[in-house]
């Protein structure tokens, strides 16, 4: 279990200037604590401030050419420190000035942005966490969007009220959120697609019908989630597909549907989902009936955390507690109409890399639905308490239970379903000691026929989270780009949490 | 108003006929009982356009279509706008524009502001009601019916993507205005499921009528638009020839540029027994979706380039949802 890997990804310094986007149009750009100032996007165009809908853009003089990298307020390159707004009225316009290495500071206040990053290895950060805003205010997109640029951090920022995601990084090899908070935000709070060597810490993610974290579509995925606070979501955490070298570790996933949700699917790439090690989190009363949520969020709604045709995953050491349904359940996903089969299990420990050059299947090949079973994964050593279906549970939809090759033991449980679980299923090949897995079985189908509380407006269901702490010496600290994440995690040393308030 | 299910098909039937007749508007969805006279050339904002002849619906430039890449997404780059139901009216500013209650009946996703009277102006000054803001174009489909019932969509999904075989980094962005149709509404059997698909969620099978779907996979309707372009037309007679699908990955001599390839899907709450479904121009064989571009035009830039150039998945709708 014990991980000391350190990972490093290569500081390929490509420069992209020429495929910069011209994202002037994509928000206004202006901090509310410079009400008359006139912006630059990266095309020099002047941007005016504008009112509530936080799109419209008219033609001015420009004030400020940001891009010209022998303007005097936009020293770049060699780690330099742009400032937001001095150095740049924007921080679009600070990203597309900046150079790899380079550290984009921002001074505290509500941004309307929506900025996209293309430019490898900066260090985006904000002077103050709870004061230093990007805010869409239900018009604007993604917060912040890492579009194929390796090596970006976040650090120290808040994203609230954009119509997908708060902090979003797609198809790069490094990256870190660090201090990030992200709420009221339509899709996920910080999401990561088809994204590798990456790390999320010290963050919080809110009221997102989906997931407040995601990280999907990667295998193996060498990323880490550590030490962040997912509340009123959909989903405390959502990894459809990803896994391999995936810490989800020493977290809260409280008030949510459901809790920790790690699912298979052949609707995206890298299918299954597989190795994810979730441990050390405190994972509690995520029956929450008023927060938006998608279909997936009010089926599991519920569950502490719930593999849903996951393999190979280790939950170990998590403290779990006032459940509705499940405190661990490891059931199946049923995928109606998907798009491939079901992988075989010899394929399983393929790299996505090489299964996203798979020829399509023939449609005529694919069945109707695939039922993507939970296997092999071990339920280790947790503290359960209150879940009040069943404390650990495991099921499917007709394969024999026998057969998956789950494992239970060191719980501190009271209820199991089906009954005797630890006895049925023992780790480490240990001769099972019970053999009638049909008393007490979860009948994970009757699920499908129950209602739930309907999902909420996300723009008006999820409460303002309280302030967060700020990253260490955010006004002074260098630029910290993600070339040396994620860091090392010893999984050894991580124990139960104790209770909240005990 | 809905007319009755004899009133919709019999409108359109005749119509084609009478398009068959005079190589004229080979959009079916234009055509209503009481208005065969005008298939005029409507407006258009680009003044030195060249006015291609009419011809029939099948006039691409490329011969068939492509088909689109389909299977779990993640395989090409692409951006995409979920939007939800907007409106349903009898108007159609491509082929009836300025003329309200012209058409069969529409159902309006998008752009909140879309009518008869719709022009780029007045697009630009309206709403997206979708959750890409900066997404002011209008799309719409016609409606859908089980007998005589009218069916309301819960949402649309518009993949933006390079065309199956088409290099990323040539894709450029469409001119402001520009309007396209895709699909036959005059079709008198199935259509290749390479321009319009129905589905049940996100599923790879491509069916050329509906399937029967499950109750937690909504069916859709996925129509194909053509990804290449004149370079100079932001519309055409039929509607259609200023455009043109790629082939292996080439856009023909004819419509040299290549633009993003719209996957446009209409979602339904709809499932089980699908033999009584029609659409509002005619059987359910005449599917199509209209496309009227009003994006903000740096915004549209910034997904291409950023998205479509770099070879980057910007998003994916779930099929969990």
């Amino acid at each position: 279990m014990n991980r000391f890997g350190r990972f490093f990804v290569a500081a390929a310094l490509l420069s992209v200037a020429g495929c910069s986007s011209d994202s002037s149009s994509s928000g206004t750009n202006v901090p509310s604590t410079s009400p008359t100032a006139t912006t630059a996007g990266s095309n020099g165009v002047t941007t005016a401030p504008v009112g509530s809908s936080g799109t419209n853009t008219t033609d001015a003089p420009s004030t400020v050419q940001p891009s010209d990298p022998t303007s005097p307020s936009a020293p770049s390159g060699d780690g330099a420190t742009i400032n937001v707004p001095d150095d740049q009225p924007t921080i679009q316009a600070a990203v597309d000035a900046a150079k790899p290495g380079d550290l984009v500071l921002i001074q505290p206040g509500t941004y309307h942005e929506a900025v996209t990053v293309e430019t490898e290895n900066l260090t985006i950060r904000g002077i103050d966490r709870n004061a230093t805003v990007l805010d869409g205010q239900f018009a604007l997109d993604n917060g912040i969007r890492v579009v194929g640029a390796n090596g970006v951090a976040i650090e120290n920022l808040t994203a609230r009220n954009y119509t997908k995601n708060g902090f979003f990084w797609t198809g790069v090899t490094g990256y870190r959120g660090s201090y990030l908070t992200a709420f009221r935000n339509g899709d996920y709070g910080v999401y990561a697609f088809l994204s590798y060597e990456g790390q999320l810490d010290h963050s919080y993610g809110g009221g997102s019908p989906d997931a407040g974290f995601y990280i999907g579509g990667c295998y193996p995925c060498d990323a880490v989630i550590d030490h962040v606070v997912s509340e009123y979501n959909g989903l405390g955490y959502s990894g459809t597909n990803s896994g391999g070298d995936l810490y989800i570790i020493n977290s809260i996933f409280r008030f949510n549907r459901a809790g920790v949700v790690p699912n298979s699917g052949s609707y995206e790439l890298c299918y299954p989902e597989r190795s994810t090690t979730i441990i050390g989190n405190t994972v509690y009363s995520n029956n929450q009936p008023d927060t938006p949520a998608i279909d997936v969020a009010l089926l599991a709604m519920g569950n502490g955390i719930l593999s849903a045709g996951g393999v190979g995953n280790d939950i170990e050491r998590n403290l779990v507690y006032d459940h509705d349904k499940t405190g661990v359940g490891l059931v199946p996903y049923l995928e109606q109409d998907p798009n491939d089969n079901q992988p075989t299990r010899d394929s399983w420990s393929r790299p996505c890399a090489d299964t996203v050059n798979d020829p399509l299947p023939d449609p005529a090949s694919v069945p109707d639905a695939v039922l993507w079973d939970s296997h092999e994964n071990v339920v280790k050593d947790n503290v359960l308490t209150d879940n009040r279906v069943a404390d650990i549970a495991v099921d499917s939809a007709g394969t024999d239970l026998a057969t998956l090759g789950n494992s239970f033991c060191g719980n501190s449980f009271t209820t199991s379903a089906p009954l005797q679980l630890e006895a049925l299923a023992p780790c480490d090949g240990a001769k099972p000691t019970a053999t009638d897995w049909t008393a007490g079985v979860l009948n994970v189908i009757g699920w499908l026929g129950e209602t739930h509380p309907p999902s909420q407006d996300y723009t008006t269901s999820s409460p303002e989270p309280p302030a967060q702490d700020n990253v260490p010496d955010a006004a002074t600290a260098p630029a910290h780009p993600a070339t040396d994440v994620p860091a090392a995690v010893d999984t050894a040393s991580i124990t139960v949490p104790t209770k909240p308030g005990s | 108003m809905i007319g009755r299910v004899a009133a919709r098909w019999l409108a359109p039937a005749l119509l084609v006929a009478v398009s068959a007749l005079t190589g004229c508007a080979s959009d079916a969805n234009s055509q209503q009982s009481h208005d065969t006279g005008d298939l005029s050339m409507p407006g258009t904002s680009m003044p030195e356009m060249s006015m291609p002849e009419m011809s029939m619906p099948e006039m691409s430039g490329a011969g068939a279509p492509d088909a689109p890449v389909a299977g779990a997404q993640g395989r090409v780059p692409q951006f995409l706008v979920e939007c939800p139901y907007s409106h349903a009216l009898a108007d159609d500013p491509i082929v009836f524009p300025g003329r309200p209650g012209s058409s069969h009946m529409h159902v309006f996703f998008g752009n909140d502001s879309t009518n008869a009277a719709s022009t780029l102006e007045s697009l630009e000054a309206g709403t997206s009601l979708c959750d890409q803001r900066l997404d002011r174009a209008s799309y719409w489909a016609p409606a859908l019916f089980d007998g005589e019932t009218m069916l309301t969509p819960s949402k649309s999904v518009a993949y933006y993507r390079p065309g199956a075989g088409v290099d990323p980094t040539t894709v450029q962005p469409y001119p402001p205005g520009l309007k396209m149709i895709a699909g036959d509404a005059g079709a008198q059997g199935v259509q290749s499921t390479a321009v319009v698909a129905w589905t049940c969620g996100t599923g790879i099978a491509r069916d050329a009528l509906p399937p029967t779907c499950p109750v937690h996979r909504p069916m859709r309707m996925l129509v194909t638009f053509p990804d290449c372009w004149d370079g100079t037309n932001l519309d055409s007679a039929d509607h259609h020839s200023h455009v043109a699908y790629s082939s292996g990955g080439t856009c023909p001599s004819t419509h040299p540029v290549p633009v993003p390839q719209l996957q446009f899907s209409v979602v339904y709450a709809f499932s089980g027994d699908p033999s009584g479904l029609q659409l509002a121009s005619g059987p359910i064989t005449t599917g199509h979706a209209d496309f009227f571009n009003a994006w903000d035009p740096a915004k549209l830039r910034s997904e291409i380039d950023a998205c479509i150039h770099r070879d980057v998945v910007c998003g994916v709708t779930s099929g969990r949802k």
